[in-house]
């Protein structure tokens, strides 16, 4: 005799049980196939399984300098933004929490950057950067400041990648912000107010600490898209001057579809995988409060 | 029982997934019988196939679009024109030849590609379809025809897989109305006891840049030192016009040789010292705002762009800018052909359109309307050469160049080369170290690719 939380939970599989289907094909088995890919010598040339190889393509990708250079620029790249978006997003977050003027036009400005395709985004921003012709260096000139070579240099342009990027991106971190600073109970801040606490106390004590399940999900999901990181580079640098650019995603792209090498594309692609999840699960346990056993 | 209903799942995942790895070994057998149906099923209604192919966003491809009724009139063929960015089409082409039915039925290929397509067997060989139609290929520029036409380019197996469309061999784009200024011209000569004039040299090419750069209030040279084929494609015409190559006739890497290294010191040095601000990170759009907008001397850039900066409405140098093969030896020469895809379910039609498209009739045509032409009867004819003058001069051009290396892996080798000369010219590596690099991974690819 079954019980009827027992036939309850039956129902809810039953329900559930197309969807989890369908991920299992478009989610686990593409990523299992490629885990087996990469360890074959399985290329665009000859896409067969003929050549079992093990660990040869791993041993072959960590003996190429460029990748740690990659992997590099990708960490500088990542640790820069997200800290810099997050500041920045809830500096904004707070700023649109308050009663102002014209918060609806502000909120459809904040928004436009976010809906804009990244490729939308490095053509125009390549233009406008344009050392000699573009307007940004002409507003410079205006003001008597030197011009910048932006994407021409290989010391800078990096950085002209992150801003552009934090452009791109802080808007996404702005509404999840705010959404959750909206959602924020008054009691707290009403208490603390009797009580006697400062803004700034208010802030620190009760606002980061209520806020903390919407910052740890909004500075995650950006961790794992800015890895993630490749039309900007492609659309703007192609991963130069030099290899002053080159994020782990763009140096994946070379390897499919210059290189024509899958094998070692998907490796590669396992160990930022790796490399993400690590990173992913210290950051949600250290942000989520629960300590390491 | 959650624990069971996973493991249960990931081992069907695990199975299917190897079904599906072991299902990529038959796809060659497999795509062969199922083409031969499908193209079967497929003549049997050709009313109403419709013919799809990828094309390359520039006027030669629209071109070809506004006579595309014609062909459905002639024909009863459609075809549908997916039209992209040159950046996105080495990729897009890849992941469809990867398919057993791809949807592309005709292709586009640059001939950086004119190695790998056939190579891999993605195109088709198109012998029997040009004896079946008396098809001649004499109208050919042989160079064009060499460069997409043919492969290999040499030996007693050569096949042609394409059908030459245009060409884009790069020279020189110069400013006349600055070489024939008094004044620049005798500051030259006090500078360096020579007479400013049309450079027939690299290197007395690159001495003009730092000279007008310095003197002339514009840069010297619009140059697009961007990683990748930008680099590449502009360098390797500083190699070719010292006599260097990327390998010798036996496929051995040459790339670090003397010429090499005095080809990227030249380079660089005209980088450095006679080209705008940004170079190191321009395409050819980037250069072309330059040259267009009168703000540099010179620019080494393609045939195709004669057109567009000889016209007042879009450059504003059109009176004084000219072009000449380039200083030296020879320039690079580039160009596309017509293919057939070899995962295609229409490649009878596929040819009809090509046969079309290339007749005397309609190549004309698209030489009229801004498509360079790669047939001489169309290059020499009477009407063409009225509205275009410049023509003569482009088949100059083309005459006076030759090809990167077209093999297998000529995309990975541009990756390679363009890495390095972008390192080299950034300061991060000297001539040598970079070019030393690049030949050793050439040798690889040379090896990987089993031409040695």
């Amino acid at each position: 005799m079954k019980t009827l939380a027992q036939q309850k939970k039956r129902t809810g599989l039953f329900f559930i049980s197309p969807t989890v289907l369908i991920l299992i094909l478009v989610v686990l088995v593409p990523l299992i196939f490629s885990f087996v890919i990469s360890f074959f010598n399985y290329t665009l040339v000859d896409p067969s399984f003929d050549r079992f190889i093990l660990f040869k393509n791993y041993s072959t990708i960590f003996q190429d300098t460029y990748l740690w250079n990659s992997l590099k620029i990708t960490l500088i790249f990542v640790f820069t933004v997200v800290p810099l978006e997050f500041v920045l997003g809830f500096f904004i977050a707070l700023l649109l929490n308050r009663n102002i003027r014209f918060k609806g036009l502000f909120y459809t400005i904040l928004t436009i950057p976010m809906v804009m395709s990244p490729v939308a985004v490095g053509l125009i921003w390549k233009m406008f950067l344009h050392a000699d012709l573009g307007i940004v260096n002409y507003i410079f000139s205006v003001f008597n400041l030197p011009s910048v070579n932006w994407l021409g240099s290989n010391k800078i342009a990096l950085l002209t990648i992150i801003l552009v990027d934090i452009w791109h991106q802080i808007s996404f971190m702005i509404l999840i912000l705010l959404a959750g600073l909206k959602s924020l109970p008054k009691e707290p801040f009403e208490s603390a107010k009797i009580d006697g606490a400062s803004n700034t106390q208010s802030f620190f004590y009760i606002t980061l600490g209520l806020m903390r399940p919407v910052i740890s999900v909004a500075i995650l999901i950006r961790v794992i898209f800015s890895f993630k990181t490749y039309d900007l580079v492609y659309t703007m640098t192609r991963g130069g001057p030099g290899v002053s650019t080159e994020l782990i995603s763009y140096f994946i792209y070379k390897k499919t579809f210059m290189g024509m090498d899958f094998s070692q594309a998907t490796a590669i692609s396992y160990v930022l995988f790796v490399i993400i999840m690590v990173i992913v699960i210290f950051l949600f346990r250290e942000m989520s409060g629960r300590k390491w056993d | 029982m959650y624990k069971k209903i996973l493991i249960i799942f990931i081992t069907l995942a695990v199975i299917v997934s190897m079904g599906v790895a072991g299902s990529g070994c038959k796809s060659a057998v497999t795509t062969e019988k199922a083409d031969t149906a499908t193209q079967e099923a497929a003549s049997g209604a050709k009313g109403e196939v419709t013919l799809r192919m990828l094309m390359e966003d520039i006027p030669a491809t629209h071109a070809v679009e506004a006579l595309l009724p014609e062909f459905t009139a002639a024909t009863g063929i459609k075809v549908e024109f997916e039209i992209v960015q040159y950046m996105d089409m080495h990729q897009k082409l890849v992941t469809n030849f990867m398919s057993p039915t791809g949807q592309y039925d005709v292709i586009e290929v640059d001939n950086y590609w004119a190695g790998e397509f056939p190579a891999t067997g993605w195109i088709i060989p198109l012998d029997d379809y040009i004896k079946r139609d008396n098809f001649d290929v004499s109208v050919y520029i042989p160079a064009m025809l060499d460069m997409v036409g043919y492969f290999p380019r040499t030996g007693n197996n050569k096949q042609i897989y394409m059908l030459p469309i245009y060409s884009y061999s790069m020279g020189l784009l110069y400013r006349e109305d600055l070489i024939n200024d008094t004044e620049l011209q005798e500051t030259y000569k006090a500078l360096y006891n020579e007479d400013l004039k049309v450079p027939e040299t690299l290197e007395e090419y690159v001495q003009q840049c730092r000279f007008m750069q310095e003197n002339a209030g514009v840069s010297g040279s619009a140059m697009q030192g961007g990683r990748g084929d930008p680099i590449v494609m502009e360098w390797s015409n500083y190699l070719f016009a010292l006599g260097g190559d990327y390998y010798d006739e036996n496929w051995n890497v040459t790339i670090n040789d003397e010429k090499a290294i005095k080809a990227v010191e030249l380079y660089k040095e005209n980088i450095q010292y006679g080209s705008p601000e940004g170079a190191l990170s321009f395409a050819l759009d980037d250069a072309l705002r330059i040259m267009s907008q009168g703000k540099a001397y010179s620019m080494i850039s393609y045939i195709i762009m004669l057109p567009l900066l000889t016209d007042p409405e879009q450059s504003t140098v059109a009176d004084s800018t000219r072009m000449i093969p380039m200083p030296g030896e020879l320039g690079l020469a580039g160009g596309w052909g017509w293919a057939i895809a070899a995962n295609s379910q229409y490649k009878d039609e596929s040819w009809e359109f090509i046969k079309w498209v290339e007749s005397a009739e309609i190549a004309k045509k698209r030489a009229l309307n801004d498509s360079t032409p790669a047939r001489i009867d169309v290059c020499e004819d009477a009407d063409v050469i009225a509205k275009y003058p410049i023509y003569p001069t482009m088949l100059k051009v083309i005459s006076k160049s030759k090809p990167i290396p077209e093999f297998l892996y000529s995309a990975e080798m541009v990756e390679i080369v363009g890495r390095e000369l972008s390192l080299i010219c950034s300061g991060e590596k000297t001539a040598q170290e970079g070019l030393d690099l690049a030949a050793k991974e050439l040798e690889e690819l040379a090896v990987k690719a089993k031409l040695k």
